[in-house]
């Protein structure tokens, strides 16, 4: 397997934080954009982008994919995709466990999969001619889940499992989405987090969610929990040292905010290393 | 049920803003705390509000012209009449304009379309393809004998626009967040006269501002590549107290110093 890149600890490139990057250089390791923010003809968001990359390495994170969906895959989308993959040069570029649409439409959600063999066989299929397309290994991340369909052949994180194996793809392991995902399901998180194969695990997501009593919904517009903190322990023991970054979308913070949840980050990481005995030379 | 059976319903249940359509809600699993109608509701629900936020973000003044509730029918007939085959939220809203000028319940309301023309070009502009603007020393660089057979090449970023008289008025009142909101909603009358508005970008930074007849003329005229020589002629048809070719060089020298003109070359 290609080795990946140890990125350390990164945010969500978002433009109300463009200037204070520029005129602070902050501590961090790297940004991830939302790839189709700037698969656009130019202006301000492409040279934004520019400078960015010349200070930080970059991770590109898509939602158009639509992995799953039963529509042909667009390629007029993946070549616009490998487009701005020339111009960032990324570290890797990722896309989510779902579809968006189906009949040519795109309803601009990340919409769940039944977890049965058949929707398996297909995401793995795609994936590869996707793969091969584009030239370079897939990270694909779990998405966070409101409803759960009948019929279901396996569990979630089996799905995933063989989905990395069989494909031949890298994860995005999203460990508020895991937490979200098993609160609105009714599963244990942990048994999600034991059973990732860790050495297809390229990056961590981490962010928040609003409760809604009965459910939680993935609005990347609040803190990380504690709940997914405690998670993000278990699931950095298990795949040791792969990029992590924070992701915040709506009800921005002052960006002193989102460094001191990666501080915690490090912090956590730090601890978690003392504790591990060291290996004899 | 298939994959593509599902997914084809899932989408029409979300489309149709139906969270109780049988035979998806069906598909779900039961839980014991929250009926199932409630949790497929997250996602239809999200749907309207989602494709409303982008027409919120792109077309600002004209929620502030029509008003929160207006607005809102608004987003709804369009996202039922137009659900997204794009790739991206970005090209979404593009049909906003056309939408209003094609309904019968808005296409009356010249100031509406007006204003929406107004905020999709500021959109296209701002990430329009990139052509560093020309300096005005290109013009100085020619010869005078030249001058007649120059043409113009112009940002990708520019628009011309023909909007109903008073848009740009409504577009500053719309967007003062001083104003209140329920002065931004009174219909000032649309009569039937037109204003010309160029949009475009310089220096990463949007622009746009009005153009007086013959400017409009002059520049409409240019970016369809005739020169200079042809243009002093239109315009000196159309106003013939000021001497073409000063009016002409006028023109031409805000076009560079805005940053509108991207090259100069001269006609064979």
């Amino acid at each position: 397997m290609d080795q990946v890149p140890r990125l350390g600890y990164g945010l969500g490139l978002r433009p109300v934080y463009y200037e204070e990057i520029f005129e602070t250089s902050p501590p961090v390791d790297w940004f991830e954009i939302i790839s189709e923010n700037y698969m656009i003809p130019g202006g301000r968001p492409l040279a934004m982008l520019d400078r960015v990359r010349a200070d930080y390495p970059i991770v590109m994170h898509g939602v158009s994919m639509s992995l799953a969906s039963t529509d042909p895959l667009d390629f007029d989308y993946l070549e616009e995709l490998k487009e701005l993959a020339r111009r960032v040069e990324p570290a890797w570029i990722s896309d989510h466990l779902a579809w968006t649409g189906v009949h040519g439409l795109n309803l601009h959600d990340l919409l769940p999969i039944p977890l049965t063999r058949e929707a398996l066989d297909h995401v793995v299929e795609r994936i590869g001619r996707v793969q091969d397309y584009l030239g370079r290994r897939l990270v694909v991340e779990n998405a966070s889940t409101y409803v759960a369909f009948a019929g279901a052949e396996m569990a979630e994180w089996e799905f995933v499992a063989e989905m990395a194996e069989r494909a031949d793809c890298l994860l995005l392991l999203d460990v508020n989405n895991v937490f979200v995902a098993s609160v609105n399901h009714g599963f244990d998180p942990h048994a999600y987090i034991d059973a990732i194969p860790p050495r297809r695990v390229a990056q961590f997501h981490m962010a928040g969610h609003t409760d809604k009593g009965t459910h939680r919904i993935d609005t990347h517009d609040q803190p990380v929990c504690e709940e997914v903190w405690r998670l993000y322990e278990r699931a950095r023991r298990r795949c040791g040292d792969v990029a992590a970054m924070i992701e915040r979308d709506d009800n921005f913070p002052p960006f002193s905010e989102l460094l001191a949840e990666l501080q915690r980050m490090r912090d956590i990481d730090a601890s978690l290393a003392a504790q591990t005995p060291r290996s004899a030379a | 049920m298939k994959l593509g059976e599902l997914q084809s319903a899932f989408q029409a249940a979300i489309i149709a803003g139906d969270e109780t359509e049988a035979q998806v809600v069906n598909q779900i699993v039961p839980k014991e705390d929250e009926s199932r109608e409630t949790l497929f509701g997250v996602y239809v629900h999200a749907y309207l509000l989602r494709h409303g936020d982008y027409l919120e973000e792109d077309y600002p003044a004209l929620r502030g012209y029509l008003g929160d509730r207006s607005f809102r029918s608004l987003i709804k007939a369009y996202v039922a009449a137009h659900p997204s085959r794009n790739r991206s939220a970005r090209w979404f809203t593009t049909r906003l304009p056309d939408f209003l000028r094609e309904s019968a319940r808005w296409r009356a309301n010249a100031r509406a379309i007006g204003l929406a023309e107004l905020e999709r070009a500021l959109t296209d502009a701002f990430d329009a393809a990139d052509a560093p603007a020309e300096d005005i020393g290109a013009l100085a660089r020619r010869a005078p004998e030249e001058w007649p057979r120059l043409c113009f090449s112009f940002s990708p970023s520019l628009h011309v626009l023909q909007v109903a008289a008073g848009t740009l008025d409504a577009y500053a009142v719309a967007t003062d967040e001083t104003i209140d909101a329920k002065k931004k909603a009174i219909k000032p009358p649309a009569d039937d006269r037109l204003e010309a508005v160029a949009v475009w970008r310089s220096n990463l930074e949007l622009a746009y501002r009005g153009l007086e007849d013959d400017e409009h003329l002059a520049l409409q005229e240019a970016r369809a590549g005739k020169s200079f020589g042809d243009i002093c002629q239109l315009v000196a048809f159309q106003k013939a107290e000021q001497p073409a070719e000063e009016r002409l060089a006028q023109f031409l020298v805000n076009w560079f110093s805005e940053g509108m003109v991207s090259a100069v070359t001269v006609a064979d």
